[in-house]
């Protein structure tokens, strides 16, 4: 037996030399294509979250329109799809990738995960086009992520809404907001970094984003894995109270600005929730879909990027996907209060993609740190 | 003249029983050495090193307190309720025995989100539990002053996420225990109780029941351990405040393994996933040297007959089965409730009761994939699991077996103990070990659409050895000895000395396969696949995630749990048919 763990781990000190060369890091050089490592099997292979505007329908049409068979592969959200880009980096698998945002994007550029599209985005709005305009990426949707909170709760009596973010570190707001983990949610994380920018511009030079979020801990947040946790079983001003399982007690969390609208717009116009548009405490997020580095099938993969960037399929964000058109002129529906309930942001954070990209991982331990 | 050289067996194992060894712990092994290695290379510290800083990675000491505690509760809830189950089911002859089976399985093979789903159903206000006066979500009434009393935080997610892992874990304890209940030979209690020592009950327990009963009864208090330690989207659910070590690792799984990009969560996983294998696989090993050291050699009797001596079961513990049965099955009521149950637009705090979950699970436009191809490709993954591993775990066994035999006892329970490495790994572990080994091998497996096949084949495996090899052990090698006698072709000389004896093992080991594919979804998804491969269960988890904003998402995810539910239990009441049709020709 001891013959045999001998052989085990000998085996394992050679392998992990081997693997570890198979490994690609993140380097400051210039990214060298991906040698293809998949034929062309004439069916475009899209890396995505579960997409809600993606059904079958809308890929029956491009199938249709560009006679390019289409299969998904899912992974579980915009941060999914940058890790498993990181992980199949040496063996692509997918020619598309859609779904990274603004938060993800940079990481993705950084380590050559994306190569150049050839989409024309002349009918894309200019805002949203100053947020990227490089030729790695094309963004096919666009929203607000800001605090929401319940205006029955915050009723300017209990609680009052408030007016800077260090208001919810007061004991009124002791146990009553929710934030999901920008270590494992989107939303989560594009919060954190509307935070750094907030306290980077407060005008106090001696106190930064991760005080406060140590002192919302201190202040009893509850921090979950996800939005759907922070949203539908903490919070009290969404759908949430009408689900199964929810324990309520948060009266704030995060989610988008036009969340409040999407409420209304299902629930004939009414809701209790509304987004709170602090200068600086919104984040401004895009999704992005790019051609993958050692895709096989490129000519598809831009076809998909044009037809979802097409009036038909990108007007109708707001009602498929949730999400704003990212085309020029682009308005929320005035269904059902769609509108009504959705606030457009005063100033949003201003932190760039390249600092993001540069400053994440260490944003991610700080905030770790302050929170435990 | 012909001469045919004698087939060299080393230590008595046939090469094929060897090849089969090597490919089942191959399927463990080769994943968990490339994931460890993978985070050895990203990280540039051993798997030993990592575990030393164990109690620094963020939240481990108290997952792993957490995870230690409730799987305990609810291996000791389980045995508790289990065995006198396993008891009836395997002494008294029931009516509709069959149905009873597989409604008993059915929790087993409910994707976790969907059980989620129903015990919140029972546990929220409007609720069974709750209209009882126990209100374990939002911890009111008496479990706050519980709480309040001893400073234990939270009790209320803690009971109902044991009373999950109980509901969850029953069937095993069942299928682990009954066949030995029901097939062992009544005149070794009639012998005993002419005894001193089996004159009163607890002397039977203690001089026959318990020896008998005992190494079943372990190896299933194992796998509940076992389940309930690695617990993962449970816990999400129903004890939010809380994380398992599996949980812990679930969340920051996806992005370990990736140089130079957030190493400390490589680190961390390495850590944490090195001390849940080495935990898992002592319990596992434990748990099977137990199993040997007590195994006996028990006459065998086909499992009619003692069910026919003691006849229908008394009033009491028709009750008591009867009872378990319908409080097992209260949460999936709740699911298909809860797929005709639409939240009122107005949001006025009220229901519609309609069919709009069910239209539009089947119209096929909520996903990419429509339902008939999950369904199709649910049956599929969970018939080649079957074709795969039946074969292949009864190869192992009868292996394991000849070796025991030929006095090769340490060689056999090192190569066991092997053969239960993949149940001891995290999920994040088998994911990251599969993508490395894919991509270093054959990286145009990611598109081989069978390739969910894999995990599940892997995930079984384990169950039907153990569910053969004491099967095998129990059959008396006299019987090949008399059948050499007879001049039989091969076939009918293997059918009259080991398979007839195996169609009941074999039935629930099928079961267990069938059941365990249909309703797993967990490995499947950290292994790269494409979307329209999705199974059913994936399908009902995809949708279920969904934010809540349309009323009719989360009832259409119900749908589709409660056609998943009649699939299974479809499939199992078929694969019940091959037992009672052995049972017939038996009697």
């Amino acid at each position: 037996m001891t013959r045999f763990l001998m052989v085990v781990l000998m085996l394992s000190a050679s392998l992990s030399g081997c693997l570890a060369d198979e490994l690609v890091a993140m380097d400051d050089g210039p990214c060298i294509g991906t040698p293809v490592t998949r034929a062309d099997d004439g069916t475009l292979r899209i890396l995505t979250y579960d997409i809600t505007a993606f059904s079958d329908t809308m890929l029956t049409e491009f199938t249709e329109q560009s006679g390019y068979e289409v299969e998904l592969i899912l992974a579980e959200d915009a941060g999914g799809i940058l890790e498993r880009m990181l992980q199949t980096q040496t063996a692509p698998q997918a020619d598309v990738a859609v779904g990274l945002d603004n938060t993800y994007l940079q990481t993705a550029i950084d380590f050559c995960l994306l190569s150049p599209h050839d989409v024309s985005t002349d009918a894309v709005d200019d805002v949203v086009m100053a947020m990227y305009d490089g030729p790695l990426a094309v963004p096919f949707d666009q929203g607000h992520v800001c605090l929401n909170y319940d205006e029955t709760a915050v009723d300017g009596e209990n609680l009052t809404a408030p007016t800077s973010l260090w208001n919810l570190t007061e004991v009124e707001w002791k146990g009553k907001t929710v934030f999901p983990s920008p270590l494992t949610s989107s939303p989560g994380r594009a919060f954190m970094v509307a935070t750094i920018d907030y306290f980077e511009n407060d005008g106090d030079a001696n106190t930064t984003a991760f005080d406060w979020w140590k002192a919302m801990a201190e202040n009893d947040a509850v921090f979950t894995t996800g939005w759907t946790e922070a949203y539908e079983t903490y919070y009290t001003g969404g759908y949430g109270p009408w689900t199964d399982g929810h324990l309520g007690g948060a009266a704030l969390t995060v989610s988008y600005c036009h969340s409040p609208g999407v409420e209304a717009f299902y629930g004939e116009n009414w809701t209790i929730s509304t987004s709170l548009v602090l200068p600086r405490a919104t984040f401004h997020q895009v999704e992005y879909g790019g051609l993958v580095n050692g895709g096989a099938n490129s000519e598809a993969a831009n076809a998909f990027l044009t037809y979802l960037l097409s009036e038909e399929v990108n007007r109708n964000m707001p009602e498929n996907n949730l999400m704003k058109s990212v085309l020029h002129n682009a308005t929320w529906p005035e269904t059902a209060g769609y509108g009504f309930h959705t606030d457009e942001p005063t100033q949003n954070a201003n932190v760039s993609n390249v600092r993001i990209g540069e400053e994440m991982a260490e944003w991610l331990v700080a905030w770790s740190v302050a929170t435990q | 003249m012909s001469s045919t050289r004698p087939m060299h067996r080393p230590y008595g194992v046939h090469p094929i029983q060897w090849v089969a060894m090597g490919a089942v712990i191959s399927l463990g092994l080769v994943p968990l050495s490339l994931a460890l290695l993978r985070l050895w290379g990203v990280t540039g510290i051993t798997p030993w090193a990592a575990l030393a800083q164990f109690h620094e990675q963020p939240g481990a000491v108290e997952a792993l307190k957490f995870s230690v505690l409730e799987a305990m509760a609810s291996t000791l809830l389980t045995v508790s309720v289990g065995l006198p189950l396993a008891w009836a089911f395997g002494r008294y002859r029931w009516q509709r025995v069959r149905l009873k089976r597989s409604l008993l399985f059915l929790p087993f093979v409910t994707p976790p989100i969907v059980a989620a789903a129903g015990f919140l159903a029972l546990l929220s206000p409007d609720g069974v539990v709750h209209r009882l006066g126990l209100d374990l979500r939002s911890e009111t009434g008496f479990i706050g002053t519980v709480s309040a009393l001893t400073g234990w935080e939270h009790p209320g997610h803690f009971i109902a996420l044991v009373v999950a892992h109980v509901w969850f874990n029953l069937s095993l304890m069942v299928r682990f225990v009954e066949p030995v209940v029901a097939q062992l030979d009544p005149s070794w209690e009639e012998q005993l109780r002419l005894l001193p020592a089996g004159e009163t009950l607890r002397g039977r327990l203690r001089h026959l029941w318990m020896p008998v009963l005992g190494p079943a009864t372990l190896v299933a208090s194992a796998y509940t351990f076992f389940f309930s330690f690695t617990s993962f989207a449970m816990v999400k659910w129903l004890a939010p405040s809380s994380n398992t070590l599996e949980s812990l690792l679930g969340e920051m799984g996806g992005t370990a393994g990736v140089p130079g990009y957030r190493l400390e969560t490589s680190l961390a996983v390495l850590g944490i996933a090195t001390l849940q294998m080495v935990l898992m696989l002592a319990m596992l090993v434990i748990a099977g040297r137990f199993e040997r050291k007590h195994s006996h050699v028990l006459a065998l009797h086909h499992e009619g007959l003692n069910r026919e001596r003691n006849g229908a079961p008394s009033r009491r513990w028709a009750w008591f089965v009867n009872g378990t049965l319908a409080l097992l099955l209260a949460p999936l009521f709740s699911v298909v409730l809860a797929s005709f149950r639409v939240r009122s637009p107005e949001a006025s705090g009220g229901h519609e009761w309609t069919l709009e979950g069910w239209k539009r699970a089947w119209s096929g436009d909520f996903s990419t994939v429509p339902v008939m191809d999950a369904l199709s490709n649910s049956l599929s993954y969970a018939v080649i699991t079957l074709l795969v591993a039946m074969p292949l775990g009864y190869a192992v066994a009868s292996g394991l077996v000849t070796l025991r035999r030929n006095d090769r006892s340490r060689l056999a329970g090192l190569l066991d103990s092997l053969c239960m490495l993949p149940l001891s790994m995290s999920a994040v572990m088998v994911g990251l070990g599969m993508v490395a080994g894919i991509l270093r091998f054959y990286p145009d497996l990611f598109t081989f659409p069978y390739l969910p096949v894999i995990p599940h084949i892997m995930l079984v495996l384990p169950f039907v050895i153990r569910l053969m090899v004491p099967a095998i052990e129990r059959i008396e090698p006299i019987y090949a000895e008399q059948a050499a006698m007879f001049p039989l072709s091969r076939f009918s000389h293997w059918w009259h000395t080991r398979g007839a004896f195996l169609v009941v093992p074999g039935t629930m080991a099928a079961s267990l396969c069938l059941a365990f594919s249909l309703g797993e979804f967990g490995a499947t998804y950290l292994v790269v696949r494409a979307g329209s491969w999705d199974s059913l269960s994936i399908l009902v988890d995809q949708v279920a995630s969904r934010p809540g904003f349309d009323p009719v998402v989360f009832p259409t995810a119900m749908a589709l749990a409660t056609t998943l539910m009649v699939v299974t239990l479809l499939v199992l009441s078929i694969n019940e048919r091959a037992r009672a049709w052995r049972l017939r020709h038996e009697l």
